[in-house]
C-alpha cells in the first residue's frame, strides 16, 4: 500500500514537471524546425507614413536566404504579415540588432523603442544602429557574397562593446532607453553609411529626446569617444600635425560654478606618439613641449566647437546636467537646465601627458 | 491518503529555522514590485527605518514564543483568549490568510505568464502551484517547516547576481540623489505601508510555537532573519535605482525581473527564466505553510477541533482556496485597476496584521499575567 502511494506521488510529480517545463499543450509551439528566430530587423520609412520592415529569412537553416520586406503601419503587424507569407513562424527571442534608417530617426523612434521594451522576449541587450542609405538593396546585393553578413555585423558590434574597446559608439536598447528617459541626458547611436565596398562606420548620431538631430563624424566623433563613451581610443590621428597618438586614455573633470554660468571641462589625457611624419625633432624636449601645446590648443578648439554644436542643438549626450545634482537639495528641472546649458560659458582644457617616440628618427642629430 | 496527523509534533526546530522562516516569509512577492512604488532614492531610509520597527515587532513576538502557552498551540490560545474568542479570531484570520495567499500566488503566476509562458492561462498556473503546495503541505507541518531550508538555498544565491549593477558603467552615484526627501507626497504613504506590509509574514510564527525551540537566543535569531531581509531589500532597491534611474522606475511593472533580463551568460540566454523558476520554491514553501494554517484555522473556526486531521480535509480546503483564487483572478486580478484594489487591500491587511498580532498578544499576556516559561 505504501509503495503504491509512493509511486503515485512520483507520477504526480513527474506529470507536473513535464507540464511546467514547456511540454504542456497550452503553450506556444517552439519546435525549432517550424520557427525562424530572426537576428535583426531593419526599419525604414515607407510610403504615406508607413514603416518598411525587412529581415533575412530563413535566418538559421541552410536554405537559400531571402531579404523579405513588408510595408506596415505598425511594427508588430509586420510579424503577422511575415507569418502569413512564410512557412515558418517568426520569433523575436534571438534578435540581436535593430537597424533604423536615418530618415526614420529624424522623425522620432520613441514608439519603436517602446514596442521593443514591452516584449519580454526581446533582450534589453539588442544593439541599435542608424544606417544611411538603402539597407534593403544593400542586403540583397550582399547575400550572394556573404551569407552570414548579419552575424558578422553583430560580432563586430559585440567586439567593440565589450571592455570598451574604444573605436566606435555601440549602444544597446537598455542604454538608449536609460539616456532617453533620464532627465539631463539625450541618447546617441552609431551611424553606419552604406557604400559599395561595405558598411562603413560614419560617426555618432545625437538625439534630442527621440529625434535624430545631428551626426558627428571624424575628429569630432573621436573626441566624443574620448570624453564620453569609452574614455579610451586605440588610435587618434591628428592630420594637422602629421601625428598619430596611440592608446589614449582620458580622465574628465567637470566643474560648474555655483551660479551655473561657467563650466570648466578638463580632459586629462595619457598617450604616446605612435607615428610622426612631420619635420619637428621630437627628441628635443622643447620641441615636444611645443608640439604638445599645439595639440592641446587644437583639441581644445575642436572640442569647444563640438560643445557649441551641442549647445545650439540643445542636446546633452554627455549628461553634463547630472553634475548639478546634489545629495541634499532638490534637483532642478530639466527644462531649466537646458536653458542654462544653452547660455553656459564653457571652458575646455586639455592636459596631455605624452610619451615620445622612442625609436630613432631619421633626422635625429648628434649621433 | 491515510489518517495521519498533519499537525503532530515529533521534533523541535532550532533558531536557525526560525531565522530562515522570518527571512523567507518576508521575501515573498512584494519585493519584486517594490521599487516600482518606492521610486525615490530617499526611500532607502524608510526601508531601513521600517526594518527597525519590524525588529520591535519581533521582540514582542519572541516574548510570546518564550511563554509556555505558545508551545501548547491551540490550547495555549484558548487559555489566553477563551474558546469563543479564539474561534472568532481564527474566522477573521481565514480572510487574512486567503488574501495573502491569493495575492502572492496570483502575482507570481502573472509574472510567470508574462515572462515565461505568455500563452498560458494564469488559472492553470495557479492550479499547478496549488498542486505542488498541496503535496508539500500534505507532508505535515514539520516537513513544511523543514522545506524552508530548500527554499532558502534555492533562492538566496540570486541576490549575489545583482552585485553586477553596483559597478560602472551602470552604477553612478548621482542616481541616488537627492538623499533626503524634499517634499512628502501622498503616494509616499502608500510606499510606506507597502514596506510595512512587505516586512509582514513573521507574525504567522505565532502559531508555530509548538515546533520552535525557544530560549534566550530566539530573539537574536529572529533579528538575524529580519536584518537579512532589510539588507536584501535595500540592496535590491539601490540596484534598481542604479539600473533604471528614479524617473523610469515608476514606469516599469516588474523592475527586479527586468533587471535579471539584462544578465548575460554564454550558456543560458534567459537567466531570468531560471531565476524565476527557482523563486517558485520560495512561493511553494510559503503557500504550503499558509495552506496548513488555513486548514488549522478553518477547523478551529468551525469547531471541528476534536476530529483528527486528514488529507481529505486538507484537499477540500485547497479546493476551496483554488476556487476562491480563480474567482479573484477573474474578477480582480486580470484588470489592472481592480488588481490595484486587491494589492492595496493586501498592503493594508499585511500592515495591520503585522502590527497588531504581536501587539495584541503581548497586551493580553500582560493583562493575564502570563510569565515566561521556566525553561529559559
Amino acid at each position: 500500500m505504501r509503495l503504491h502511494k509512493k509511486i503515485c506521488n512520483r507520477l504526480i510529480l513527474l506529470f507536473m514537471t513535464i507540464c511546467l517545463s514547456g511540454c504542456a499543450p497550452f503553450t506556444e509551439n517552439n519546435l525549432i524546425e517550424e520557427i525562424s528566430p530572426i537576428t535583426f530587423l531593419a526599419i525604414s520609412k515607407g510610403d504615406k507614413g508607413k514603416l518598411k520592415v525587412s529581415t533575412i529569412l530563413p535566418p538559421l537553416s541552410k536554405e537559400n536566404k531571402n531579404v523579405m520586406s513588408q510595408e506596415v503601419s505598425l511594427l508588430k503587424e509586420g510579424v503577422q504579415k511575415y507569418n502569413l507569407n512564410f512557412y515558418q513562424e517568426m520569433k523575436y527571442g534571438q534578435m540581436r540588432m535593430l537597424v533604423i534608417s536615418d530618415e526614420l530617426g529624424k522623425d522620432g523612434i520613441m514608439s519603436i523603442i517602446n514596442v521593443l521594451l514591452t516584449d519580454p522576449e526581446i533582450s534589453p541587450r539588442i544593439y541599435l544602429v542608424i544606417v544611411k542609405g538603402n539597407f534593403d538593396e544593400y542586403l540583397k546585393s550582399q547575400l550572394d557574397k556573404d551569407e552570414n553578413f548579419d552575424y558578422s555585423f553583430y560580432r563586430m558590434l559585440k567586439h567593440y562593446e565589450e571592455k570598451n574597446q574604444g573605436e566606435l559608439t555601440v549602444v544597446n536598447l537598455h542604454e538608449f532607453k536609460h539616456l532617453l528617459y533620464t532627465p539631463y541626458s539625450d541618447p546617441f547611436l552609431p551611424v553606419f553609411k552604406l557604400e559599395e565596398d561595405g558598411v562603413n562606420y560614419e560617426g555618432t548620431a545625437l538625439f534630442q529626446d527621440d529625434k535624430l538631430v545631428e551626426t558627428i563624424s571624424s575628429l569630432d566623433d573621436r573626441i566624443f569617444q574620448l570624453i564620453n563613451n569609452d574614455h579610451y581610443l586605440d588610435v587618434l590621428p591628428i592630420p594637422k600635425f602629421e601625428v598619430v597618438l596611440g592608446h589614449v586614455r582620458s580622465k574628465i573633470i567637470v566643474d560648474i560654478d555655483s551660479s551655473y554660468s561657467t563650466m570648466t571641462y578638463t580632459v586629462n589625457m595619457d598617450t604616446r606618439i605612435e607615428e610622426y611624419r612631420g619635420e619637428k625633432q621630437l627628441f628635443d624636449p622643447k620641441e615636444l613641449e611645443n608640439m604638445k601645446k599645439d595639440m592641446e590648443t587644437h583639441l581644445e578648439k575642436q572640442t569647444h566647437e563640438l560643445f557649441k554644436k551641442m549647445q545650439e542643438l540643445k542636446v546633452d549626450p554627455l549628461q553634463l546636467g547630472i553634475q548639478t545634482k546634489r545629495p541634499f537639495s532638490k534637483p532642478m528641472e530639466e527644462k531649466k537646465w537646458i536653458e542654462m546649458f544653452e547660455k553656459m560659458n564653457i571652458k575646455i582644457k586639455y592636459n596631455i601627458n605624452i610619451d615620445p617616440l622612442t625609436d630613432a628618427n631619421s633626422k635625429r642629430p648628434n649621433l | 491518503m491515510g489518517t495521519y496527523q498533519l499537525f503532530k509534533k515529533n521534533e523541535i526546530f532550532n533558531g536557525l529555522y526560525a531565522m530562515l522562516l522570518v527571512n523567507r516569509l518576508q521575501m515573498l512577492y512584494f519585493f519584486l514590485i517594490m521599487p516600482n512604488i518606492l521610486i525615490h532614492p530617499y526611500m532607502i531610509w524608510v526601508l531601513i527605518a521600517v526594518g527597525i520597527l519590524s525588529q520591535l515587532n519581533l521582540l514582542l513576538l519572541s516574548k510570546w514564543l518564550l511563554t509556555r502557552l505558545s508551545s501548547n498551540g491551540y490550547n495555549g490560545f484558548v487559555q489566553m483568549f477563551g474558546k469563543k474568542c479564539v474561534r472568532f479570531l481564527s474566522f477573521i484570520g481565514l480572510f487574512f490568510i486567503l488574501l495573502k495567499l491569493s495575492v502572492i500566488t496570483l502575482g507570481f503566476s502573472e509574472i510567470v505568464q508574462t515572462f515565461m509562458l505568455p500563452s498560458t492561462d494564469t488559472n492553470f498556473l495557479v492550479f499547478f502551484i496549488l498542486l505542488f503546495c498541496f503535496y508539500v503541505a500534505g507532508k505535515g507541518v514539520e516537513h513544511t517547516i523543514r522545506f524552508v531550508l530548500i527554499s532558502f538555498f534555492c533562492t538566496f544565491w540570486m541576490i549575489t547576481f545583482f552585485v553586477f549593477f553596483f559597478f560602472p558603467p551602470i552604477a553612478r552615484l548621482s542616481d541616488l540623489y537627492p538623499l533626503i526627501p524634499m517634499e512628502w507626497k501622498v503616494e509616499n504613504w502608500k510606499a510606506f505601508f507597502l514596506i510595512l506590509s512587505s516586512y509582514s509574514g513573521p507574525e504567522f510564527l505565532v502559531f508555530l510555537g509548538p515546533w520552535l525551540k525557544t530560549n534566550n537566543k530566539t530573539f537574536r535569531y529572529l533579528s538575524y532573519g529580519n536584518a537579512l531581509t532589510v539588507v536584501e531589500y535595500v540592496f535590491l532597491f539601490i540596484a534598481s535605482l542604479l539600473y533604471f534611474g528614479s524617473n523610469y522606475l515608476s514606469k516599469i511593472q516588474y523592475p527586479i525581473i527586468n533587471m535579471a533580463r539584462y544578465f548575460q551568460n554564454p550558456v543560458f540566454e534567459r537567466i531570468d527564466m531560471i531565476m524565476l523558476s527557482f523563486e517558485l520554491f520560495n512561493l511553494v514553501f510559503a503557500v504550503s505553510l499558509f495552506l496548513l494554517l488555513f486548514y488549522g484555522a478553518s477547523k478551529i473556526a468551525f469547531g471541528k477541533m476534536s476530529k483528527p486531521t486528514s488529507g481529505k480535509g486538507l484537499l477540500s480546503n485547497v479546493f476551496l482556496i483554488f476556487i476562491g483564487m480563480v474567482l479573484m483572478n477573474e474578477l480582480f486580478w486580470k484588470s489592472e485597476e481592480k488588481q490595484n484594489f486587491l494589492l492595496n487591500l493586501q498592503i493594508i491587511a499585511g500592515s495591520i496584521s503585522y502590527f497588531l498580532v504581536p501587539l495584541v498578544i503581548v497586551l493580553v499576556m500582560k493583562k493575564r499575567g502570563v510569565k515566561k516559561s521556566a525553561s529559559t
